[in-house]
């Protein structure tokens, strides 16, 4: 459904999008992440048509988007984050407009105005002027109006950006809605949004692509796989233990720290999860645990660390318990 | 086609839902009618040099010719570029050429809306019993229409290569008056050849010696046409080349 090959675009001697590649499938709902100044808004507003590319190219249904520019338009809904609306016109119009735009029979703009604004739950707001609305019903006329031509692709850049909790879960799930009838890309440099929202998640930095998969994949791939937690009496000697624990398998180090109570904290990095492994070796020695628990390493980890170039070894496990 | 009757539907909306064109026509009806009813009453009810005088040889005319067209345009472009209207429009499938003729047409709509005043005076003029000399008013209005249209897309030109309306405004206020005074200038250089070159481009001039005395001359509305056309494709190059900043 979309395609970018080595998309390239320099403002001046700033290298905003650098050589990004991907494809995306229909039906696909995927996330760009990415810190703000990462490359998110512009590879969106080059995919929307909007900004050309220095170098490579994109396609969207088979049209490339500078070539075929007006075509591609006619196949997608894009939301910039600005929420751009005429604050002069009434909610209807503004969406009539877009209509009219996309050269909606007058049949069909009947017929759609009232059914997107009831889908995103801003109807009984129709006759009410732009400019009066909040920002989170701003937010929600943008996507109506994003929705409206029924496109094939919804581009949404930082879609809940100035929304309070309750206005971003709604959106949220109003999003993985539509997610479930076409195409939608969603940026953001919040990662519990893109985390709730996204199967599959592109990683820019620098405006360079450094990650594309689904969370677990990426987790799994570029992350440090899991962390198991324990607590064991400091009567059994530290180092015997550290020791003894390096030695089983898929166990890729281990860091210890003094606890509370008269109990050590081992932190044991693994490949996989060895909470079954690890309590039956503690058996064995006759350890005295206090704890013992799994700790996965999460997206935001994984985003921290390819934001900000760190090495895998500086990777520091996630104080969340996932289990 | 479609994206440009659309975006001149909305234009045109937009200028009337704001209080500016409002109180532009109001102030401008009232200048111009006082104006009319003053050199009526001056040229001993000679109606056809008081609609002349008003539509044409005044300084409040020319004023407003140089100030109306940019204050309506400056925000045409360069405001929605600020403020995410011109991504969304061009994200939309309409060419840009559409876009800026949209916008042009709806300036100049209202322009010849607001020169329409004369054409009222004169109606009022003839339904009192003295019926004026209907060539001149009516080519004195589609003169002045045409002279506004160039102003238009002067001041569209303006408000897609500048980010502030005010700026935009100005410059092409600056530019309007460059255009009309330039050849006028021209005189103080003893130079056949000069003058001859600009009196071809006064504006001016070619107004008031055809349209303005009832004289259609096609040479005339070729000039005011190709010149507006040329202000729009620089206002469309200026549109384009804010996608590459």
């Amino acid at each position: 459904m979309i395609t970018a090959n080595h998309l390239t675009r320099r403002f001046g001697p700033v290298l905003a999008v650098d050589d990004v590649s991907f494809e995306i499938g229909r039906g696909e709902v995927v996330g760009f992440l990415g810190p703000n100044g990462a490359g998110k808004t512009t590879t969106l507003r080059i995919l929307a048509g909007f900004l050309p590319a220095t170098a490579g190219s994109a396609s969207i249904a088979g049209h490339d988007v500078q070539r075929e520019s007006l075509e591609v338009r006619r196949h997608i809904g894009y939301l910039a984050e600005s929420v751009p609306l005429y604050g002069e016109h009434r909610v209807e119009e503004m969406l009539d407009f877009q209509g009219r735009l996309h050269g909606m029979s007058s049949a069909d703009r009947k017929r759609r105005i009232p059914e997107v604004l009831e889908r995103v739950g801003v109807l009984d707001r129709r006759r009410q002027l732009v400019a009066h609305l909040s920002r989170g019903l701003r937010q929600r006329v943008g996507l109506a109006t994003a929705l409206l031509p029924d496109p094939d692709v919804l581009i949404l850049d930082e879609p809940t950006s100035g929304l309070d909790p309750i206005q971003r879960m709604e959106v949220r799930k109003l999003i993985q809605d539509l997610g479930s009838e076409r195409t939608v890309i969603i940026s953001s440099h919040i990662l519990p949004e893109i985390e709730a929202v996204c199967p599959r998640v592109l990683i820019l930095s620098h405006g360079a692509l450094v990650a594309d998969g689904t969370q677990d994949e990426l987790v799994a791939s570029l992350g440090q796989g899991t962390h198991v937690r324990l607590e064991i009496s400091a009567e059994h000697d530290r180092g015997t233990v550290e020791a003894e624990l390096a030695r089983l398998a898929h166990v890729l180090g281990i860091e210890s720290r003094a606890g509370t109570d008269g109990y050590i904290e081992y932190d044991v990095r693994c490949e996989l999860d060895l909470r079954e492994a690890i309590g039956r070796h503690a058996q064995e020695q006759h350890y005295r645990i206090r704890e013992l628990s799994w700790r996965k390493a999460s997206l935001e980890e994984l985003f921290v660390r390819l934001a900000l170039g760190l090495q895998k070894d500086e990777l520091q496990p996630s104080p969340e318990v996932t289990q | 086609m479609n994206g440009l009757i659309t975006v001149y539907r909305r234009e045109l909306a937009g200028l009337f839902v704001a209080p500016l064109a409002w109180i532009l026509l109001t102030v401008s009806f009232g200048l111009t009618g006082w104006l009319f009813v003053a050199m009526l009453e001056n040229s001993g009810g000679d109606i056809t040099y008081a609609n002349r005088f008003t539509g044409g040889l005044s300084g409040v005319y020319w004023a407003l010719m140089m100030f109306l067209p940019p204050l309506l345009t400056m925000r045409m472009i360069s405001e929605e570029s600020r403020n995410g209207l011109l991504e969304f429009l061009l994200t939309s499938p309409v060419t840009d050429a559409a876009v800026v003729l949209g916008k042009f047409f709806a300036a100049w709509t209202f322009m010849a809306l607001f020169w329409s005043n004369n054409l009222i005076y004169a109606a009022t003029v003839h339904g009192l019993g003295t019926p004026p000399d209907w060539p001149p008013v009516l080519g004195g209005y589609m003169g002045s229409v045409l002279v506004s249209g160039l102003f238009c897309a002067v001041g569209l030109f303006a408000s897609s290569i500048f980010s502030s309306p005010i700026l935009s405004a100005f410059a092409a206020m600056c530019g309007s008056i460059v255009m009309l005074m330039l050849p006028r200038l021209v005189g103080v250089y003893d130079s056949d050849w000069l003058t001859e070159q600009f009196v071809a481009v006064d504006i001016m001039r070619n107004f008031q010696t055809t349209f303005l005395v009832g004289l259609f001359d096609t040479q005339v509305l070729v000039f005011f046409l190709a010149w507006t056309g040329f202000f729009l494709f620089l206002a469309t190059r200026g549109v384009e080349a804010k996608r590459w900043k």
